[in-house]
């Protein structure tokens, strides 16, 4: 177990769910699992005192050291964490937004590896979550599922026989578990057939968020396909449902890949090098061009136009370039000008390294 | 003696509360006033409250219906259109109300689940689109405590029917003596905390 003081965000390597080597990583960036769960004998983070908050987290910590969930993990007092630090930890997914903005006791415990992230303190006790390479549903939950089996050895959690696990949000009672699939869908985007995606999306249940969860624009491409329904079916059948859904996502994104590399090969050739070469020469970059831009050449990847390029490399500027993570390199708090130079300078040093 | 709910017709009623063997409360009232009373007391939707706090409120109620004077009170299926008037359930633990829950869309605590179990089915059934919406699924496994609270979701559960049907039969001694019982098992710390 380690404090804030053996803590290094810089140090610690990205998380392993970006290499982009896990099931169908051509459209599928990660899965993430997550378990929302709450001590019983206690109100709700919204309608706990400081006191009880503090109390909530100290049995948390504890029940966390007393299961030894993996060989080395990190946990983190976010009241002594400074706002920056807080920052990188929601660019890489490890809390959210929420949890970072908010205010008293509240905790985060991470595995080394950034797959497993437990939340305390959140809109609900615990939050739990498994993120995996690719599309891999079954593996993201059945990893977190032996988490939330030894938690519950630990500690008494909020459970009704008729209504499940027991969640602030009558959104997320019942199994109280979210299944998310980020997948980055440039073709569909450029070919304006991502509306008809979304709907049908809708249509079984499920719902469509910007890359950094609800209520966020969808950057570069990036989108979360979830399970909408948490109530009423099986852990199992939630998993059911989402494989049922991304398949068919995957094969229609796939296909207009297809026909834009044999129907309008210039045209996206044009599109992918004009960005490759605009990243590699800009002399400053706002977070959203990167992203555009970087999205169009994960396409040129992936349909073989562009070549001195891997995909981890760009899966990981996106989380690189983020404003937080750039400011910490820096050592300094910049303004937005100073910002689009160091990822302009970041950017092009990653590109041109990949080419040697 | 005057009715003590209306204040005008005389009383023939006497409603005695009955904590563990001691008469806690009593109050006299019409027959008139006690069709009301008796429904408004055993409605299994309302928490269970002191006879005295009853009157009142029920008073309250007959007085908020417009132009109507006690005199001329409708039969008892024209009550409804003073619904907001009503008291709404209250978690005894975290304080949360009905409307409080449905103003801020968030719960307060593991117990207004129970609390307002008689209103939520509607809404989680629109929710996750599931009839009836019951869970599914995993539950804990090996949490001792969490074991005692299921229990008394049980319990309380459990009581609640034997309450609807001794206040149908009309046997309102029992339906006193489990009105009490299920007081004081929710009047019971949550098993299962450190707080």
């Amino acid at each position: 177990m380690n404090d804030l003081s053996g803590f290094d965000c810089l140090a610690h390597p990205l998380g392993e769910w970006l290499k982009g080597t896990g099931p169908e990583s051509d459209v599928v960036i990660s899965t993430r699992v997550r378990l929302a769960r709450n001590v019983s004998g206690f109100p709700f983070t919204a309608r706990a005192d400081a006191r009880q908050r503090s109390e909530v987290l100290r049995l948390a910590t504890e029940a966390l050291r007393s299961v030894h969930l993996e060989k080395s993990v990190v946990t983190l007092d976010l009241q002594q964490v400074a706002e920056m630090d807080r920052d990188i930890l929601v660019e890489r997914h490890l809390i959210s937004r929420e949890l970072a903005g908010a205010e008293g006791p509240r905790g985060v415990t991470f595995g080394r590896g950034e797959m497993l992230s437990i939340m305390v303190n959140e809109e609900d006790h615990l939050r739990l979550q498994w993120i995996k390479s690719g599309f891999d549903p079954d593996r993201a939950f059945s990893a977190l599922r032996r988490v939330d089996a030894a938690m519950e050895t630990a500690l008494p959690i909020a459970f009704s026989p008729l209504y499940g696990y027991l969640t602030a949000c009558p959104t997320n009672v019942g199994t109280g578990m979210r299944v998310s699939v980020m997948v980055h869908l440039p073709a569909l985007t450029l070919m304006e057939h991502v509306d008809k995606v979304f709907k049908a999306a809708q249509r079984m249940n499920h719902a469509v968020r910007g890359l950094y969860g609800e209520g966020t624009r969808a950057f570069g491409d990036m989108y979360q396909l979830s399970n909408q329904a948490t109530l009423g079916r099986s852990e199992e059948e939630i998993v059911a449902g989402i494989k049922a859904i991304v398949p068919q996502v995957l094969e229609y994104e796939r296909r207009m890949r297809g026909e834009l590399y044999t129907e309008k090969r210039e045209f996206v050739e044009d599109k992918v090098l004009r960005s490759l070469a605009l990243l590699r020469n800009a002399r400053r970059l706002s977070v959203q061009e990167m992203m555009s831009h970087l999205s169009l050449v994960r396409l040129g990847v992936d349909l073989k136009i562009v070549t001195d390029v891997s995909m981890d490399t760009l899966n990981r500027l996106f989380i690189l370039g983020q404003p937080s993570h750039l400011q910490r390199e820096a050592h300094a708090v910049l303004n937005p000008t100073e910002r689009e130079a160091r990822r302009a300078e970041l950017v092009r040093a990653k590109l041109a390294t990949a080419t040697n | 003696m005057d009715c003590q709910c209306c204040q005008k017709k005389p009383a023939r009623i006497r409603i005695c509360d009955v904590l563990e063997n001691a008469v806690t409360e009593q109050a006299n009232i019409c027959p008139d006033c006690w069709i009301f009373v008796k429904r408004y007391m055993f409605d299994p939707a309302r928490p269970l409250a002191p006879t005295l706090q009853v009157l009142a409120e029920v008073r309250g109620l007959i007085d908020n219906i417009p132009g109507k004077a006690l005199a001329t009170v409708p039969p008892p299926g024209e009550i409804t259109p003073v619904e907001p008037a009503q008291p709404v359930p209250v978690c005894p633990e975290c304080g949360m109300t009905l409307a409080e829950f449905k103003h801020k869309g968030r719960f307060g605590c593991a117990r207004d689940y129970e609390v307002f179990a008689g209103h939520l089915d509607p809404l989680l059934e629109r929710i996750h689109d599931v009839t009836p919406p019951r869970h599914k699924g995993r539950r804990p496994a090996h949490a001792p405590a969490g074991d005692a609270l299921v229990q008394r979701s049980r319990d309380l559960a459990g009581l609640r029917q034997q309450l609807q049907a001794a206040v149908a039969e009309e046997n309102y001694e029992l339906a006193a003596k489990l009105r009490d019982q299920i007081q004081t098992l929710e009047r019971a710390p949550a098993p299962g905390g450190a707080a």
